[in-house]
């Protein structure tokens, strides 16, 4: 069971209390009528899905309630980093190069 | 095969306990607490918010403020719970007042080895709560929400808040682990 | 000596006897004694029989590793355990423990005839034999196998033990309480008073090898002295660490009562410790290896650690006549202890050429004959060893020592299956012939020998003995618990399996319970001869959870029988019980399915609520059901964003239907909401999508369209929800509403009014699902059931019918009403389902609105929800029967699509069904064809509303 930090919160918390959130940083667009078709299906169903570093939302359900983004390495679980809805979080370069 | 189909209708022994009934177990007493008024507060300005209803509400996530009728717990950064206070009337402000009170049932869990029995169910580490703090949590699969009250005569004092639906095994499952 | 036990030494009590039944003998040992220590005292060297072959095997290890002597202990109806290795059982008065995988008994097995035809059933014969005729795998072959093959027999009772499981939290989790755990444990608590401590071991007692070490036995006392005074260290004996998972969470299982009598076997059987540290320090040592020879297995071969233990630890000599064969230090020192101790060691035999000028005088001095450069070739005897055949290294000399134990010495391997667990990284050391730790990924680190920091001695490593005789002749075990010999691995490399993945599940080397703890690394080397490449080459495969076998129990813990999971009730529950209904799971509630009178069944229970709605009045539950308050300025704003419908023009005190989508455009969810204020409304939604509408909504507000000043509650549990539905419905309540203008002119359907019933505040709602006059009338939970029971008094003259879900699901259907997640499944648009009409034409945008223009949600053919009337009208048809167009077209059929929802009417007399049909909305009228196993059914299509279809029952 992970442990994660919340940034709510401020706390580091058993996953138990969160629920996954997907792929992060994917805006839902401002005009969607102005799509076309095939930028409407990269917005519906393509998402990434890196071996490494994957920039994902978590929810602090059984918690705070927030939604969150995190950066988790999908090969070893780690979290490097968790910021809050909103904000750009640390790039590949302030985490130590890219991947 | 017919012990396993039994087990799935065995639930339908739990009943929700009535405010009043007490169970005693290895250094710990569990209470069902009596009604009481509860309110879910929200907004982004909790100044606004606290003059608005007249309640005094606390600042930090995870502080909780005693009143002699309850408390309030501040559970995220526009989130807030209140037992025990009513609150004065808000109409058309940037802020939601919504009636909760039976949405809930609380159990007063206290003594010695308060603790260890949340500990049975709950993956948080209790010791780091201490009085005057509380949080949404987690019981195995049933949500609650935990407040840590100021100790009282028997030892450490804990509230678990749970949906009323829940209740019932939520009390099986504390009575067991008692 | 009475039997082999020795006249003096060991930690057992002596004057605290403990009888014990095994295979329905009575022995006698001692407190403190285990099974396997007991009965070996008593001259027991058969144990069981092997998996595959059925060949007679004794105690090979005294430890977690012990691969042959698994034995089934009864304590009772329920509790029969199987596969219980039998030096971990410690005996209590009244034992009742038999050996496992024999018939008729443990001395005469008929199974050893497998041993006889062990030329073809090599490792994986399975995947090479038996294939001829293909029938008789399943009918003949694979019974007969699986009888011959095994483990102990399967309990059929329920077990009725009940279990705990607990979390912990701790600065320091020290596993494994043999020396190196001990001083870590007291250092580590000793360092920081406020640090809480735990130290677990899998044994009876903490004290892991000293306590096979009389040398120690003072350190141990003293080290318990210094425990007691550490208020911060807690210290859990019989507790196996079985995982090691993420971010230092240790999953551990404490044994309760299984060391106890029956009678004294009160309270949770096992307890699982759920441990988060803040370090973990292993400290688990390590496990001695096997040696591999022809005759390896036979009873009375064990390994040296296991003679040590016996003799040292339990007073307990392994045999009259002992020999020794080692290739490692660590079987001299143990022969020369146990000589001490009075056990009869005749020989050492070592097949290095050199071993140190100490080790040989001491063994001397013991009366002990030592041969080195020399092997062992075989093991004579076949229910016990009665001789040991020898030869020279070099293949020469040869001679058979009388014996009726032989200790192996075949090095040491360190215990890592929990730093493996933990993704600990594993580097090769020459010098102890295993793997030792590398680099820790959690914060954690290894103590003792299982970091390599013990010393046994030194050793050399031989991946078999060297013997003269051909090999393909030898019976000489590696995996001793899956019967895989080291021919078995030799062939596998020959069959062109070359990564030891593949070798291990060819041969099923290390895939017994035992997780390959004496078979690993004898494997690993004889697959590295095999395939002349370097063990580091090889691999290693994976540890998995759990170390060792775990009760299914201990890990369910609470979640039994009343607490297996939360079952939801209502408020309303407890007079539906008090009323005879027959209830059924909805999500996570229990709902009232319908309430029989009499000897009705469902179909005439169902048929009399029917027509007692819609010629009177019914009342039903309807709690369940989401809410959702929304609340603030932009609350409508928000309501438009998310649903197919206009909300803003909405006014207080009116209620509409409201459709959401996904934003794939497909239908999610639906619900009747009501708008109370300018800037509160009250939502609902289905039953089973209460949390995932919340969370869905809390989503888009929390990271979509947090400039919103709107904010969302649940309060499905906040109201308790009577639903009265039938022309009489009004008058039932009228006498208990106030503050209320009921009228028709006043109270139109699909609004809601304020107020006050039976004295307490009420949200009431005219809504109907059913096509009658309908209230939902909306109290606080708390006085739900009182609301209830005077709704039910007031009802009474006009014979008030309580109904439940099934008669909610028909009288709904017959008016052509959908439920979502039964008359939708996730690819239906609002068009698909006929609810283009709740589409807010005006709309610039809402959830799901621009999927709705893509050509494939526009395209003819799509499956679309129509009505169907079957041409025998009492032919009800099955939920989720295919429909054709073509009954007579060749199989696989072109289907059109299913039923999705079917019921006897009682209003039309008649049986209705609701179905997806491609198309559907231009076959009105069309006959289709149902096939069913017994025979195939014609259709009509039609619209989905049956009954009423202009709404006029509505219009009172």
């Amino acid at each position: 069971m992970l442990l994660i930090h919340c940034p709510y919160c401020d706390a580091t918390r058993p996953e138990l209390e969160f629920t996954y959130g997907g792929q992060a940083h994917i805006a839902r667009p401002l005009d969607p009528s102005a799509l076309t078709d095939a930028e409407w299906e990269n917005f519906l169903y393509i998402r990434s899905n890196p071996r490494g570093r994957h920039r994902e939302r978590w929810r602090h359900t059984h918690g705070c309630g927030r939604f969150f983004n995190a950066v988790r390495d999908t090969v070893t679980d780690r979290f490097a980093a968790t910021y809050r809805t909103g904000e750009t979080g640390p790039s590949d370069a302030d985490l130590g190069g890219a991947q | 095969m017919s012990d396993l189909t039994a087990a799935s209708s065995d639930a339908a022994v739990l009943t929700t306990p009535e405010p009043g009934t007490r169970h005693t177990g290895q250094g710990v007493t569990i209470t069902v607490a009596e009604p009481t008024l509860r309110l879910s507060l929200r907004a982004r300005d909790a100044a606004l918010l606290a003059s608005a209803t007249g309640l005094t509400l606390p600042t930090k996530i995870g502080d909780v403020t005693e009143t002699a009728e309850g408390y309030a717990l501040m559970l995220g950064p526009d989130e807030w719970v209140s037992l025990g206070t009513p609150a004065n009337a808000t109409a058309g402000q940037p802020l939601a007042v919504v009636d909760i009170s039976s949405r809930a049932l609380g159990f007063i869990v206290e003594g010695p080895r308060a603790e260890a029995l949340l500990s049975a169910g709950c993956p948080q580490d209790l010791a780091k709560i201490t009085p005057g703090h509380g949080t949404r949590t987690i019981y195995e699969t049933v949500e609650i929400v935990l407040v840590r009250l100021t100790d009282g005569a028997a030892g450490p004092r804990w509230r678990v808040e749970v949906w009323r639906s829940f209740a019932a095994w939520l009390w099986g499952a504390l009575v067991t682990a008692a | 000596m009475s039997g082999y036990r020795l006249p003096a030494g060991g930690l057992i009590d002596r004057k605290a006897p403990v009888r014990l039944l095994w295979d329905g003998e009575g022995y006698t040992g001692f407190s403190g004694d285990n099974l396997a220590s007991a009965l070996v005292a008593n001259g027991v060297s058969l144990f069981g029989r092997s998996f595959k072959y059925h060949r007679p095997r004794g105690l090979l290890g005294m430890g977690a590793e012990e691969p042959n002597a698994l034995v089934t202990i009864d304590r009772g109806p329920g509790r029969v355990t199987p596969n219980l290795r039998a030096p971990a059982l410690p005996v209590y008065e009244g034992m009742a423990a038999t050996s496992q995988n024999r018939y008729p008994s443990l001395k005469y097995d008929l199974g050893e005839v497998n041993n006889s035809l062990s030329t073809f059933l090599p490792a994986g014969f399975y995947n090479k034999t038996f294939m001829w005729p293909r029938a008789a795998w399943e009918k003949l072959y694979e019974p007969a196998i699986r009888r011959m093959a095994g483990l102990g027999e399967s309990p059929k009772a329920s077990d009725p033990d009940h279990y705990e499981a607990v979390y912990a939290h701790c600065e320091v989790l020290v596993i494994g309480a043999g020396p190196a755990g001990i001083e870590a444990a007291i250092t580590a608590a000793k360092a920081d008073p406020a640090a809480r401590v735990v130290l677990i071991d899998e044994q009876e007692e903490i004290g892991g090898g000293a306590l096979s070490d009389p040398d120690l036995w003072d350190w141990l006392k003293a080290a318990y002295d210094d425990i007691s005074a550490l208020p911060n260290l807690q210290v859990l004996p019989r507790t196996t660490g079985i995982a090691y998972l993420h971010d230092n969470y240790v999953a551990a299982a404490e044994r309760l009562t299984d060391h106890l009598p029956i009678s004294e076997a009160t309270g949770p059987r096992e307890r699982l410790w759920r441990f988060r540290a803040g370090e973990v320090i292993l400290a688990q040592g390590a496990i001695e290896r096997p040696l591999v020879f022809d005759g390896n297995d036979t009873p009375g071969v064990m390994l040296a650690s296991a003679g040590r233990t016996l003799a040292l630890r339990y007073g307990v000599a392994p045999g009259r006549a002992v020999a020794v064969v080692a290739t490692h230090d660590s079987g001299w020192t143990d022969a020369i202890a146990i000589a001490k101790a009075g056990v009869n060691v005749t020989t050492i035999i070592d097949a290095r050429a050199t071993v140190s000028a100490d080790l040989l005088a001491a063994a001397r001095a013991q009366g002990i004959t030592v041969m080195t450069a020399h092997s062992v070739i075989g093991v004579k005897g076949r229910l016990e060893v009665t001789a040991v055949e020898t030869a020279s290294t070099a293949g020469s000399i040869s001679s058979t020592i009388p014996a009726d134990c032989l200790l192996m010495a075949g090095g040491w391997t360190p215990t890592l299956h929990l730093w493996s667990h933990s993704k600990g990284t594993m580097k090769w050391d020459d010098a102890w012939g295993a793997y030792l730790p590398d680099q820790p990924f959690e914060n954690t680190r290894v103590v003792g020998a299982g970091a390599g920091d013990w010393s046994f001695g030194s050793g050399e490593t031989f991946a078999a003995l060297p013997t003269p005789r051909p090999a393909h002749k030898l019976k000489a075990f590696v995996d001793f618990q899956n019967d895989v010999t080291a021919k078995d691995i030799r062939l596998a490399v020959r069959e062109g399996f070359r990564s030891i993945e593949h070798i291990k599940r060819y041969t099923t080397n290390g895939m017994a319970t035992d997780q390959g703890k004496t078979s690993n690394i004898n494997g690993l080397q004889i697959a590295s001869e095999s395939l002349s490449k370097p063990v580091t080459a090889v691999g290693l495969t994976t540890f998995r959870p759990p170390y060792t076998p775990t009760t299914f129990g201990t890990l369910s813990g609470h979640h039994k029988g009343a607490l297996f999971q939360p079952v939801r009730k209502s408020v309303i529950d407890p007079w539906a019980t008090a009323h005879g209904a027959v209830f059924e799971n909805v999500s996570q509630w229990r709902r009232a399915r319908y309430f029989p009178q009499g000897t009705e069944d469902m179909h005439a229970a169902v048929n009399r609520e029917c027509r007692a709605v819609r010629a009177s009045v019914g009342i039903f539950d309807a709690s369940t059901l989401g809410k959702i308050e929304v609340v603030g300025p932009d609350a409508a704003e928000f309501l438009n964003r998310m649903y197919t419908n206009p909300w803003k023009a909405l006014e207080p005190g009116r209620c509409r239907y409201g459709l959401l989508l996904g934003e794939d455009g497909f239908i999610r969810d639906d619900g009747v909401s009501a708008r109370l204020a300018p800037d509160r409304f009250h939502l609902t939604t289905t039953t089973g999508g209460a949390a995932r509408v919340l969370n869905m909504m809390e989503d888009y507000l929390q990271t979509e369209w947090a400039d919103l000043d709107v904010w969302l509650t649940s309060t499905t549990e906040q109201w308790a929800v009577i639903a009265l539905q039938g022309p009489k419905a009004r008058e039932v309540i009228a006498p208990l509403v106030d503050g209320i203008d009921l009228s028709p002119e006043a109270f139109p359907h699909m609004a809601l009014r304020e107020g006050t019933i039976c004295g307490v505040p009420t949200r009431l709602f005219r809504v109907s699902f059913t096509g009658e006059l309908g209230f939902e009338i909306n109290v606080p939970a708390e006085h739900g059931r009182m609301v209830w029971e005077a709704i039910w008094q007031a009802g009474q003259p006009h014979h008030i019918t309580p109904y439940g879900t099934e008669t909610m699901h028909v009288l709904r259907a017959e008016k052509g009403y959908i439920i979502v997640g039964q008359d939708t499944d996730g690819t239906l648009t609002p068009y698909d389902a006929g609810l283009a009409w709740a589409v807010g034409k005006k709309k610039k945008d809402f959830v799901g609105k621009r999927s709705l223009d893509r050509p494939d949600m526009v395209a003819p053919g799509r499956k679309q929800l129509v009505g169907l009337l079957t041409e025998d009208p009492n032919v009800v048809l099955e939920e989720g029967a295919q429909i054709v167009a073509n009954p007579a077209q060749a199989i696989p059929m072109t289907m059109l699509g299913h039923v999705t929802s079917s019921y006897w009417s009682e209003a039309l007399g008649r049986s209705i069904a609701i179905a997806m049909v491609a198309g559907g909305h231009d076959r009105m009228g069309q006959t289709l064809h149902i096939p069913m196993p017994d025979a195939t059914h014609r259709v009509t299509v039609t619209g989905t509303v049956f009954l009423d279809p202009k709404g006029s029952r509505l219009d009172v």
